[in-house]
């Protein structure tokens, strides 16, 4: 009796085993689908990296198109959430690697970082290219600084499509509370310092902070405004913030920029109103435990449904570094780019979706849904864009910021973006709390910068 | 034909690990062995070697200070996670491993963290560790910025991994104490010896095996940390978190530096392998087996 | 003495209880918060028990993902996944424990050392293997990297050695050849250490993150931990459905546990290291 059972056991096991390599090799769907033929639709598999309420957005996006022109024109998008934008670019440098065409998406988007994975492959498509092949199309109805932030080496490499720029937030209730004027958020860094030590509170005993007047450690992020809007138009390295080619060296140190900025950052410090926080500032906002910080303006939807009506939020420009910095910020966010994968030979139909994304409605859906700016600049003529803007008075101060700004104003492409990135704020942090010189947290910042793009310019010859 | 039947039996047992070679050679010596070979070349940033450097990459990473850094954040973390998690696990299978009423209910609750996926796990536990809105810093009454404190970064990371470990150390030093022959314990107690002694004398020795099974599986897993810095902290702040493995992700996966990180991996492998060995050196002297 | 034992033990019997309950919390948490509403989780003082039992987390995570899809993904690739994972140590161990041949502290070495190799670190070399073999988007590619488990292998070793060597030489009188030895006798001897190991690799396998994310790039082909990552609400403070959906990809695995408790701890037992 028992033997028979463990004989069916066995027998079980063993179908399983000769099942499993038919069951486990086989993909659960197709995914590219042979095209060509004008029978069945062209299929165009779009990876993203919006999730939350623009997860949300980018869904009904896509379900208009290909309810609407696609059906028109034989078009099924295929939306696919790839994760993070890290983990999106991670998934098209695997792919890139591995020169596996077939397994790259029609259409990805990257945010600055992953720019570096994409813009030399031979499998990329520019829009320069696409929008050249269609004489119809105006690219110039598109947001001039949001083209130039996506422009490497003069050819517009992705589509700005999610572009945003940073942004001064503060708590209004909190100003008023220490006698300051709600609608006049700091104007200048050395504002900042004077407005951060006022809105700093502290418990009795004067040992825990329980408000910060500003949080935040300046990263690569922000200083691609700060150094930048300095000496009419300033950049981090040569090459154009490495948008005419790899960068190869810092120039923030010759040029006296990143100096001029650390003086005026280490007087916020002494303010004695600076929280060096690095992680959930935004919550610690929207909890009242921090009055002023700065972020990009996509955080925008999130942060109001967040504080609620626990208090009044403002918006304002950044503070400048100083009166005589007048440059402004740049455009950073994400962009859409197209390769060529074998599938929608020519990329027509990655074209015609593209052509959907950026129109105006489309750009105003987005753009209420997410804060991202609307990057169509009809957008701004729609009378329900005009209506948006008077009940939401915030989004235009974004808007305003970034009209006053100059559009050569750029975030920085460069190798080594995540250790950069760490390697600025940790300077940083030595300068104030060691009390390190300005000098020599230039120097020693310039030297460390410099040596990682040495390292990848030796490794990787243009 | 007897020679070629003996030459059949001869070989027989091999045949058993054709599988697990296969796998061992495709998913782990291959690429070890790549990852070797890009250690000691300049590689492009699509992966390609294109010349033979000699040990340069090794004396750049030692000069580094960030590799210093990570070398300290691992050695700290392995040695409060491993003592930690050894620790906690023997106190809670000292309290249940009698078979009692109710002991059952225990046993379960420590065993279920092993249920909880790590992603998962370290969503649960940012919630809970949130300066503001956090549960912690409410129950305790206290005031710390857990993710911006780089004094306290590394807690939140140690707090996840003993966590995560919890259950399977639970249940096998649970097993071991329960194959502790009840004789012995039962004639030391006959003699008057106090539990102290008991466990010193009698218990410890003969669990000493699976100590040592999970100290070396658990330095392993505190040398090679990565996943909750990854889901938790990202390494900062301010690198605080930053181990090797996270550096070895950063400049190989996020930097295209292929030369760096595979370097940081090699130096990984011999530092694991070389505590590993010395973990079992101390065995053959230390460990009693019955 | 009979009283101060009684109180010993239960003293041992309260302590064990407040740490089974903090150890818990994090799980109680999980599920608490699945009911949350959104200012639930932004009030201060945090809240520890929901308003009310309201299902909308639950349906916003099962609306925006695929999670049903991703939980069967999971599971059909953890369940053929630690059986093959089961197989081949299996196949490694008994040898290591029952037969003699030259090379075999070789051998041994060769699929321990394994578990020194970070796969983190040859995570990107993998990758490679899987996609110039055309098998990103298979099952296959995503259990590929966990089909080894020397740990695992180890303890199964462990476990074969306490049946005496006899058996096998008693076997083989009864014309019982080395295959038939392990399967017929040796497996249902092991069955609990056997089946303990099944069920680690099933939520081994279950669990795995980084490498699934990687190896597919069909949402159709994903797993339940890819999955959560999608609901990127917590951005926003607004925790609820993602635990709605770890709540729910929890239940699967901790129903393995509750269940089969009783049995995970004698496995244990049967393949525990001591000597």
């Amino acid at each position: 009796m028992r033997t028979k059972k463990r004989m069916d056991f066995l027998l079980l096991g063993f179908v399983l085993l000769v099942l499993t390599p038919g069951l486990m090799f086989s993909a659960g769907v197709k995914q590219s689908a042979p095209t060509g033929k004008a029978s069945g639709p062209v299929e165009v598999v779009f990876w993203h990296s919006s999730s939350g309420l623009a997860g949300e957005a980018m869904t009904n996006l896509v379900g208009r198109f290909n309810t609407t022109i696609g059906t028109e024109q034989n078009i099924v998008v295929k939306e696919v959430f790839q994760g993070k934008a890290a983990d999106v670019a991670t998934k098209l440098r695997a792919s890139l690697q591995a020169e596996r065409p077939q397994d790259l998406p029609d259409l990805a988007q990257l945010d600055a970082t992953g720019v570096m994975d994409v813009r030399d492959s031979t499998y990329l498509v520019t829009i320069s290219s696409l929008a050249g092949m269609d004489p119809a199309y105006d690219l110039s109805r598109l947001e001039p600084g949001a083209l130039l932030s996506i422009t490497y080496k003069g050819q517009l490499i992705g589509m700005p499509f999610n572009a945003s720029t940073i942004v001064f937030y503060y708590n209004k209730d909190a100003f008023e509370e220490v006698g300051l004027d709600p609608d006049k958020p700091p104007r200048t860094l050395s504002e900042l310092a004077s407005y951060a030590g006022k809105l700093l509170k502290k418990s009795a005993d004067g040992k825990t902070v329980l408000r910060y007047g500003f949080a935040g450690v300046p990263t690569t992020y922000e200083l691609v405004s700060w150094i930048g809007q300095q000496n009419g138009v300033s950049y981090l390295t040569d090459k154009a913030n490495g948008h005419d080619g790899n960068p190869t060296r810092v120039v923030f140190d010759t040029e006296g920029t990143m100096a001029r900025f650390l003086s005026e950052w280490r007087r916020v410090w002494q303010s004695g109103g600076l929280g060096n926080l690095t992680a959930d500032v935004r919550q610690e906002f929207a909890a009242g435990r921090v009055a002023m910080y700065a972020a990009s303006t996509s955080g925008l939807s999130t942060l109001l449904s967040s504080v609620g009506d626990r208090f009044k939020v403002g918006v304002g420009y950044l503070p400048r570094v100083d009166e005589a910095s007048k440059g402004g910020v740049n455009i950073g966010g994400g962009a859409l780019f197209a390769f060529a994968n074998g599938n929608d030979l020519g990329k027509s139909a990655t074209w015609e979706f593209l052509k959907f994304l950026m129109n105006a409605q489309s750009q105003f859906e987005w753009h209420k849904s997410t804060g991202y700016f609307p990057v169509n600049l009809d957008t701004y003529g729609l009378p329900e864009f005009k209506v948006h803007l008077q009940e939401n008075p915030l989004f235009e101060v974004a808007i305003n910021q970034l009209r006053d700004s100059d559009p050569r104003v750029q975030s920085v492409w460069w190798p080594n973006s995540y250790q950069a990135y760490y390697e600025i704020q940790n300077r940083i942090i030595e300068m104030l709390e060691k009390n390190a010189s300005v000098d020599q947290t230039v120097e020693s910042l310039a030297a460390v910068l410099n040596k990682y793009m040495a390292d990848f310019n030796r490794m990787n010859k243009e | 034909m007897p020679g070629r039947i003996r030459l059949r039996q001869a070989l027989k047992p091999y045949a058993y690990f054709i599988p697990a070679l296969l796998v061992a050679y495709l998913f782990s010596y291959r690429p070890f062995l790549k990852t070797l070979a890009n250690s000691v070349s300049l590689v492009n940033y699509s992966g390609r070697i294109l010349e033979f450097v000699g040990l340069e990459n090794y004396r750049g990473l030692f000069a580094d200070k960030n590799f210093q850094t990570s070398l300290i954040n691992t050695f700290r973390f392995t040695a409060l996670f491993v003592p930690i998690d050894v620790v906690f696990c023997l106190v809670c299978a000292l309290l249940v491993y009698r078979k009692r009423r109710f002991n059952a209910l225990n046993e379960t609750l420590f065993i279920l963290p092993m249920a909880v996926a790590m992603t998962s796990a370290a969503i649960a536990f940012r919630a809970l560790f949130n300066p503001t809105i956090g549960v912690i810093n409410h129950l305790l009454g206290i005031q710390i910025q857990w993710f911006n404190d780089p004094a306290w970064a590394m807690t939140t990371i140690v707090v996840l991994s003993v966590w995560m470990a919890l259950g399977f150390d639970f249940l096998l030093l649970l097993a071991a104490l329960r194959s502790v022959p009840r004789q012995l314990v039962e004639s030391a107690q006959l003699e008057g010896a106090g539990r102290g002694s008991i466990f010193l004398r009698i218990q410890l020795p003969l669990i000493s095996p699976t100590l040592l099974f999970i100290v070396t599986t658990r330095i392993r897993d505190g040398m090679l940390l990565s996943g909750p810095v990854l889901v938790m902290t990202e390494g900062g702040p301010f690198r605080s978190t930053q181990t090797l493995i996270y550096q070895m992700y950063i400049e190989g996966f996020k930097s295209g530096n292929y030369s760096m990180g595979s370097a940081i991996s090699v130096v990984v492998f011999v530092l694991t392998f070389t505590m590993i060995l010395l973990a079992f050196r101390i065995e053959r002297k230390g460990v009693f087996y019955q | 003495m009979m009283n101060r034992r009684f109180a010993f033990d239960t003293a041992k019997l309260i302590v064990a209880t407040v740490i089974g309950l903090v150890v818990v919390f994090p799980l109680y948490y999980i599920f608490a918060g699945a009911f949350y509403k959104i200012g639930e989780f932004t009030a201060y003082p945090p809240t520890l028990f929901p308003d009310s039992f309201q299902l909308g987390n639950f349906i916003r995570a099962l609306r925006d993902t695929l999670l049903i899809r991703f939980m069967g993904n999971s599971l059909l690739v953890a369940s053929v996944g630690s059986v093959l994972r089961m197989t081949i140590a299996v196949l490694c161990a008994f040898p290591m424990a029952f037969l003699r041949f030259k090379g075999k502290n070789l051998l041994f070495f060769l699929v321990l050392g394994t578990m020194m190799l970070p796969s983190d670190a040859l995570i990107i070399e993998n990758y490679l293997t899987i996609s110039r073999l055309g098998l990103v988007d298979t099952y296959f590619a995503i259990i590929s990297i966990y089909l080894l488990a020397p740990v695992q292998m180890f303890m199964l070793r462990q476990a074969f050695k306490t049946i005496p060597q006899t058996y096998r030489e008693a076997a083989a009188i009864d014309g019982c050849g080395d295959f038939r030895f392990l399967t017929l006798i040796v497996l249902p001897m092991a069955k609990p250490i056997v089946l303990t190991l099944t069920l680690q690799s099933f939520v081994t396998i279950w669990n795995t993150y980084l490498w699934p994310l990687l190896v597919t790039n069909d949402p159709a082909m994903r797993t339940v931990q890819v999955g959560i990552t999608m609901l990127g609400f917590a951005e926003s403070l607004d925790y609820g459905p993602t635990f709605a959906a770890i709540a729910l990809i929890l239940l699967p695995s901790l129903s393995i546990f509750l269940i089969f408790r009783k049995k995970i701890v004698e496995g244990i037992a049967a393949g525990a290291i001591v000597g």
